[in-house]
């Protein structure tokens, strides 16, 4: 393959606990992510999403399997790789303020003065529309600006792989689209890999270059299909485009197929 | 001036309209003779025993080592408590350990370790340091402990995605998330810290307002007693005073974000 393989994960498997209370979570999973690529993970409720972003950023070790970044195996953190989380009011620091906890994603960054960094912050603040709230606190933003904070903030540590884990899930819808667009726009602009984890289909289909759809447990890679509607996303035409519609029909009839399957099984 | 900002007027000067109402109930009580008068005498003269203790001196000389021992104490176990909640933040085996010893220690009001610490510390400094530390130690210490294991693990994995080492995590991270709540306790520790130091003063000191309230009540001098009375009370309103700025200073975000009042 003559694709740049940003990232890889090689049969992949999870056990919590041991014995018969063993849950097993991750069941050997397996994919790869391009420089530039835009991918996203969606699978049904439970599946062990978070766990296996957790595992590719090097936050959590796994049962099986390993994860490689740039070549080398991932045990730890690496440098390289920024996650944005889900909840933002309690990944943030209350205590610093935007333009502060924006820096504080330069910790790894060597060779910039305060200033510098300084500088720099109040750049990503810009990019994220967030130009006038540098000296405000986290606590004193809404919902999605302070999600905006996050992203900054990932953007801010110059990570080649941004692991997004439901950025979205807790801003409401119209904030929702609009931020589709800014991590697209951030994307592009940055050349940053994306992985997003999200149970949202559309959302999935939206965003990604290439969609990775996920069994129930012990998850698997169900199949992956690629999204060909080009970089350039648009909420009302590409959400009509009847590709969009047919991903989305493929991915949400393989969702809810698992979903349909998981009561039998579980007893 | 209308009803509603004599109200306003009212609620901007609350403190000090309590302040009257209690004195003026006080002095009410007095003068209605509720109770013997040599036993409850008015404010008349408690202020004038005040103003007695204040002119030969011995007032400020007694507050002044009072306030100080209190001051030490609450510093000294307030650093004590916080590194200890540190330690048994970092090893759940001293956690463990540690807890029965806790258990044990905190109940022991302060007046029953006095005579202990006198034969083991003898009458001096040591003594001050021993028991104000001893029984002060436990709210910042439990806080502590509490608000550290309960740090957003969000935060936490925040700091180790840029590279943190634990202790930096500890320092940049944890800490400062932990202050709000440690500053809680040490709040409470301060109300405990003067109340050890006037115990102590009084059944083993040779100065200090403990020994000057002791002295004052074998002398049958009972406005002086009550005025007194009055300033360990102010004292208290002193050291929260302090506490409040070391609070702002280290965790003001907090109350900023949470909109209290100082």
């Amino acid at each position: 393959m003559a694709m740049d393989v940003v990232l890889s994960a090689q049969g992949l498997t999870k056990t919590y606990g041991a014995g018969k209370d063993a849950l097993q979570v991750l069941g050997g999973i397996s994919f790869a992510v391009n420089r530039g690529e835009f991918v996203s993970v969606v699978g049904p409720s439970g599946c062990g999403k978070t766990t296996l972003l957790f595992a590719i950023a090097g936050l959590q070790g796994v049962t099986s399997g390993t994860v490689t970044f740039n070549g080398r195996p991932v045990t730890a953190p690496p440098k390289g790789v920024a996650v944005v989380f889900q909840d933002y009011s309690r990944s943030l620091f209350p205590w610093k303020n935007n333009r502060d906890n924006v820096a504080f994603g330069m910790a790894r960054i060597q060779g910039l003065s305060a200033a510098q960094k300084r500088d720099k912050a109040q750049e990503m603040l810009d990019a994220v529309g967030l130009a006038g709230f540098a000296d405000k606190y986290p606590w004193q933003l809404s919902g999605g600006m302070q999600q905006r904070v996050a992203i900054a903030r990932g953007l801010a540590s110059q990570s080649e792989l941004l692991l997004l884990d439901e950025p979205l899930a807790a801003v409401d819808a119209q904030t929702r689209a609009d931020m589709q667009d800014l991590l697209l726009d951030l994307a592009i602009r940055f050349k940053q890999t994306c992985v997003l984890v999200t149970h949202d289909v559309e959302e999935a289909v939206y965003m990604a270059d290439r969609v990775v759809v996920l069994t129930r447990r012990p998850t698997v890679v169900d199949h992956e299909i690629v999204i060909e509607l080009g970089k350039k996303r648009d909420q009302i035409t590409t959400r009509e485009d009847p590709r969009f519609l047919a991903a989305r029909h493929d991915v949400m009839t393989s969702i809810r197929g698992q979903r349909a399957h998981a009561p039998a099984s579980a007893a | 001036m209308d009803g509603f900002s004599a109200f306003a007027l009212l609620l901007r000067f609350r403190a000090l309209v309590s302040f009257l109402i209690i004195v003026a109930v006080w002095q009410l009580v007095a003068a209605l003779g509720l109770a013997p008068e040599k036993y409850f005498p008015g404010i008349p003269a408690i202020v004038s025993g005040f103003l007695g203790m204040v002119a030969n001196g011995e007032l400020a000389a007694a507050e002044w080592r009072t306030l100080l021992r209190a001051m030490l104490g609450l510093a000294g176990a307030s650093l004590l408590g916080v590194g200890l909640a540190i330690l048994s933040d970092i090893s759940p085996a001293f956690r463990r350990g540690f807890a029965p010893i806790a258990a044990l220690i905190q109940p022991i009001p302060p007046a029953a370790v006095v005579p202990m610490a006198v034969f083991m510390l003898g009458l001096g400094p040591k003594l001050y340091a021993f028991i104000i530390i001893l029984v002060t130690v436990w709210p910042p210490y439990f806080n502590g402990v509490a608000a550290l294991a309960s740090v957003s693990d969000i935060q936490i994995r925040s700091g180790q995605m840029l590279g943190l080492s634990r202790w930096q995590i500890l320092r940049q991270i944890k800490l400062p998330a932990a202050m709000p709540e440690i500053f809680a306790g040490i709040r409470y520790a301060s109300t405990i810290s003067l109340i050890a130091v006037v115990v102590a003063e009084m059944l083993a000191g040779h100065d200090g307002l403990g020994f000057l309230l002791v002295r004052k009540a074998f002398a049958i001098r009972i406005p002086e007693v009550y005025a007194l009375m009055f300033v360990c009370a102010a004292n208290g309103l002193v050291l929260n005073a302090i506490v409040n700025a070391a609070r702002w200073q280290l965790a003001g975000w907090h109350l900023r974000m949470t909109g209290q009042p100082a």
